[in-house]
């Protein structure tokens, strides 16, 4: 132990990574009053995001586990999905200060709330309780439609913030009414204890009206098809550090309730897996393949970049669902890997689409032309992300993909595996998507590298996105190499949430 | 051997890649020096490999790679009977290549350092794919060719080259992607039978294949099949090359028909017979059925063909399907003969893509009805092309003839057996369709009156550096024509293990 948290932070030791954050957001408005200072907010904002991490960077690292005020758990699935929504924070956090986009913005309300929104997603992950994973969900809501809005004078951001508003209190209102019915029916809002109640009372109308109305609800947050159509919007109106944020972060979030919930539900000892897990295996089967098929099929006629990349995120989590589907320990572990993969290939997608803004290039595809000559860093980054999301070796997109892919075709625990051919045919759906989305991102490299452009002079963009794309590419390449490096963390964790 | 020669196959292409990129553009003279540096080494090592060829056993590397708690993933390479030619062919074509850019205007256009970056980062992709025995391994490297050659088509190619490579890099990519499917169901399979984790190595995959029913066998056979008979290219999969290898440059049609089609059969030979042997005596028809089809469509197409580059890119669709024929024949004289038509092809296409590539930059068309008569203006081309084309058609004391005529025996035997002689007559039509074109190319294209159609006064013959690498490969086409134990010698004992283990002789 390189700490002793509990001697340390008492009660309160589960929730450390959470606690610098949730103090950086009630202080940094004062702070921002009293500096006035843009760039001293921000060094204040990032330093409380690296403290956060370091914390939770020793935590993983200890394999600590506790317990705080008897709803939330730090253990390892919850260390791990902390440590990825931090990663997204700090690469939004990292580049905001340099970005044009966010000049207007009151930065002191802006870093708050985006912290905010990042300690309401690290709160999902350690919930095991219905009403805590709510709450923690609407923070991280509730924050973003505030952040979405933050470009004033920009009818694209107003739109954006409405879209995003209306549909957010729909998708609360849905979850909240299965939650409530579950309640009803359990008389719990324990996630392990409404499987148990289940187990033992057996599935009702009832439970089916619940689990499908909070499925909807989620999807909405993971923007999958038919909950989809937000998203474009909101990521092109929005600022691009939100969008990253948002693109990244919110969805994860989204994904990791529906492991929390779910998959405790369905796959653990004591679930009520044997009831009714095969339709809601199939039902979770048919929602990733035609996420991922609209989301790659719509992504071929955007012109606008930050569309295609929305619409191809859409895709992305279409494959992350096919966890849902296959709800194994390995597709889990297969699946944690790929959000952490995600994150660096489109939150680096989205970081040069920004670094790009500031240096004055549009955002449409045509306006990419001709910039392997004008900014070689950037389009070779640009190169890399696009073709680690198609899955092109030996980037982390490929290797990520690999491991979820190929765990489509199998079932059982470490050691005791077998050929399932039960899912053989959303394998196909996958990886025919997969070819399908080459296609476009394709045409992204071929606009910079293989046209010729109008502009001919040298782009230069701010140091502080340099520095958050170089992170980017390295990781997409050593997690694309030497996988190892986090996978075993991903088993841990997937691991522990299914035990 | 404890030299890690094998990895160094792919450390020192990779090395010459980075730094021919890392020369930002400008300095052309000296990535062309320290490209063919690299590749003269990984040459050198290639042949060093080539004869310690008594202990290939000991010519294994294994590196642990991915070990997680469901999958194992190795850093393993051999080299064996089957890929040794191939890796010499990648590591001499990738030289020559070089050799012959060195004057050429094609590739001294906005980017002539990159040229030589996708050509070692392709040699990369090439060495992994014909070293590799894990199937995480084979699989990246087999994708790494891919972007290489994406590029290389799409910045030195001709004027439908975004057309032709966007078709190149999503036709393959689909395939081998098709192809993926069939390794995780291997991998899953080998793991239920073994009782352990996915273990992704070669080695360990066939063993636990040899419990695997029929019908598993039929159906991941037919996968993998699919994706390496796209790269062959098998008629009806085909339609990418052609345009591929019309738009390509010269040096990137000299690697993508002389090293990269062969990834495909050798894909066959080493993955679908190797673990799947069943599979391969279920489809066996349905392999005999597409090489034949390749071998007379590709050269009834050949015909028709005014582009003389589009032709020879046909009659590589139907040498091709000889090596298919010999493979599904499933006997030793069958594949053991496909392999030499695979070095075979590789050499002799090298000289008919450089001849071809010569005639559109020296002439400046390659339109077939338009030229004639170059032979007075231009002799040494003219030679160097009626000796590609006699080499081509299977000219006894050449290699071409010992790479299709056994092949031939082998199918007549196999009919034989199967009382269908009369199939025979494909290969007849085949043999006398070859000849056909090449011989009428030639007329139309060297001899008869000199064309008036177009501009000849700017026509030059053959450069010193193309004369070099030309006059290289026609050594060896004439050495092996002539000896061509040389090259059997290391594939008989490999095929005599896989004939003896598929139980077919």
């Amino acid at each position: 132990m390189l700490l002793d948290y509990n001697a340390i932070f008492g009660d309160f030791s589960a929730i450390v990574p959470m606690l610098f954050l949730m103090a950086a957001s009630l202080i940094l408005p004062g702070v921002h009053l009293v500096g006035k200072r843009r760039t001293a907010t921000w060094g204040f904002a990032l330093a409380m995001v690296v403290v956060s991490m370091a914390f939770n960077a020793m935590m993983l690292y200890d394999g600590f586990v506790g317990t705080s005020l008897g709803m939330v758990t730090y253990n390892a699935y919850s260390g791990l999905m902390i440590l990825l929504f931090q990663i997204v924070l700090f690469l939004a956090v990292l580049v905001s200060n340099a970005s044009v986009e966010t000049t207007r913005f009151n930065v002191g309300a802006y870093y708050a709330l985006i912290c905010a929104a990042a300690t309401g997603m690290m709160f999902v992950a350690e919930s095991s309780d219905l009403l805590m994973i709510f709450v923690g969900v609407e923070l991280t809501s509730i924050s973003s439609y505030a952040l979405v809005s933050m470009k004033r004078n920009d009818a694209r951001s107003a739109e954006a913030a409405v879209k995003y508003v209306i549909i957010g209190g729909m998708s609360t209102a849905l979850t909240l009414y299965g939650i409530s019915m579950l309640y009803g029916l359990a008389g719990t809002t324990n996630i392990a204890a409404i499987a148990e109640t289940t187990r033992i009372g057996g599935v009702t109308f009832l439970f089916g009206v619940a689990m499908v109305s909070m499925i909807a609800g989620y999807g909405f947050k993971i923007a999958a098809v038919p909950f989809h159509m937000w998203a474009p919007d909101v990521y092109e109106g929005a600022a691009t550090p939100v969008s990253l944020f948002l693109a990244t972060g919110s969805k994860k979030m989204g994904l990791s309730v529906f492991f929390q919930i779910f998959l405790i539900l369905f796959v653990s000892g004591t679930a009520c897996a044997a009831i009714a897990g095969p339709e809601v295996q199939y039902l979770f089967a048919i929602i990733a393949a035609v996420t991922m098929t609209v989301g790659n099929i719509v992504a071929i006629a955007q012109s606008n970049i930050k569309r295609m990349l929305a619409y191809s995120s859409i895709a992305q989590a279409g494959y992350i669902l096919i966890v849902m589907a296959v709800m194994s320990e390995y597709a889990l572990s297969a699946g944690l890997f790929h959000m952490f993969t995600h994150v660096f290939m489109k939150g680096g997608a989205f970081l040069v689409v920004g670094a790009l803004i500031c240096a004055g290039v549009g955002e449409k595809i045509s306006d990419y032309r001709g910039l392997g000559k004008r900014a070689p860093l950037m389009a070779a980054a640009m190169m890399l992300f696009l073709f680690s999301l198609a899955g092109i070796p030996p980037l982390a997109g490929f290797t990520s993909k690999f491991f979820l892919f190929s765990s489509t075709l199998g079932v059982g625990a470490a050691g005791d595996l077998a050929v399932n051919s039960q899912w053989v045919w959303l394998a196909f759906i996958a990886i025919l998507n997969s070819a399908i989305s080459l296609y476009y991102y394709a045409r992204v490299v071929k606009a910079m590298y293989v046209d010729r452009g109008e502009a001919v002079e040298k782009i230069k963009v701010p140091k502080a996105f340099t520095f958050a794309i170089v992170i980017c590419i390295v990781a997409v390449i050593v997690l694309g190499v030497y996988p190892q490096l986090l996978f075993d963390l991903c088993e841990t964790a997937a691991h522990t949430l299914l035990l | 051997m404890d030299f890690p020669i094998l990895s160094l196959l792919i450390l020192i292409p990779l090395i010459g890649a980075l730094i021919t990129l890392m020369m930002g553009g400008t300095r052309q003279k000296m990535a062309k020096i320290v490209a063919g540096a690299f590749s003269a080494i990984t040459l050198l090592l290639a042949i060093l490999v080539v004869f310690s060829s008594n202990d290939f056993g000991a010519l294994s590397e294994s590196y642990t790679w991915i070990k997680t708690g469901f999958i194992t993933i190795s850093f393993s390479l051999a080299v064996d009977g089957l890929s040794v030619l191939m890796v010499f062919l990648t590591a001499l074509l990738v030289l020559l290549v070089v050799i012959f850019s060195a004057e050429a205007e094609e590739v001294e256009g906005e980017r002539p350092n990159y040229f030589h970056t996708l050509l070692l980062a392709m040699e990369v992709g090439l060495m992994g794919v014909y070293t590799a025995s894990d199937y995480f391994l084979f699989y990246v490297m087999w994708e790494v060719t891919l972007i290489p050659m994406y590029f290389m088509i799409s910045w030195y190619g001709g004027p439908r080259r975004h057309y032709a490579a966007i078709k190149f890099f999503i036709y393959t990519h689909v395939a081998s992607l098709v192809m993926l499917i069939g390794i995780f169901a291997m991998g899953f399979k080998a793991a239920e039978i073994t009782g352990g984790n996915i273990d992704f190595s070669f080695d360990a995959i066939a063993a636990a294949m040899q419990g695997a029913n029929e019908g598993f066998q039929a159906l991941v056979f037919a996968l993998l099949f699919f994706g390496f008979a796209v790269k062959m290219p098998a008629v009806p999969f085909h339609t990418w090359l052609p345009d591929a290898h019309t738009e390509a440059p010269t040096g990137g049609s000299v690697l993508l028909a002389g090293v990269m089609l062969k990834m495909g059969s050798y894909g066959i030979i080493r993955i679908c017979l190797e673990a799947l042997p069943a599979g391969a005596q279920y489809w066996q028809w349905v392999i005999i059925i597409i090489g034949l089809v390749s071998i007379v469509y590709g050269a009834y197409a050949c015909i028709a063909q005014k582009d003389l580059k589009k032709m020879v890119a046909f009659s590589s669709i139907s040498h091709m399907g000889m090596v298919m024929l010999g493979i599904g024949c499933l006997s030793y004289a069958g594949i053991t003969f496909a392999v030499f038509q695979m070095f075979a092809h590789g050499l002799i296409t090298g000289i008919l893509f450089m001849v071809c590539g010569m005639t559109g930059h020296k002439v400046g068309t390659r339109e077939i009805p338009l030229l004639g008569g170059l032979a007075g203006k231009m002799p040494k081309y003219a030679t160097f092309m009626m000796f590609g084309f006699m080499a081509s058609l299977g000219l006894p004391g050449l290699i071409g003839f010992w790479g299709e005529f056994p092949i031939i025996y082998a199918f007549y035997e196999f009919i034989v057996a199967n009382d269908m002689i009369w199939l025979l007559l494909f290969c007849m039509l085949s043999l006398m369709l070859t000849a056909g074109y090449y011989l009428w190319a030639m007329q139309r294209t060297l001899f008869g009156p000199e064309t008036t159609k177009i501009d000849l006064t700017h026509a030059h013959d053959v450069s010193k550096s193309e004369f070099a690498a030309m006059a290289v490969l026609c050594v060896l086409v004439a050495f092996f024509g002539m000896w061509p134990d040389a090259a059997l010698q290391f594939i008989e004992p490999y095929t005599q293990g896989l004939a003896a283990f598929i139980g077919v002789i």
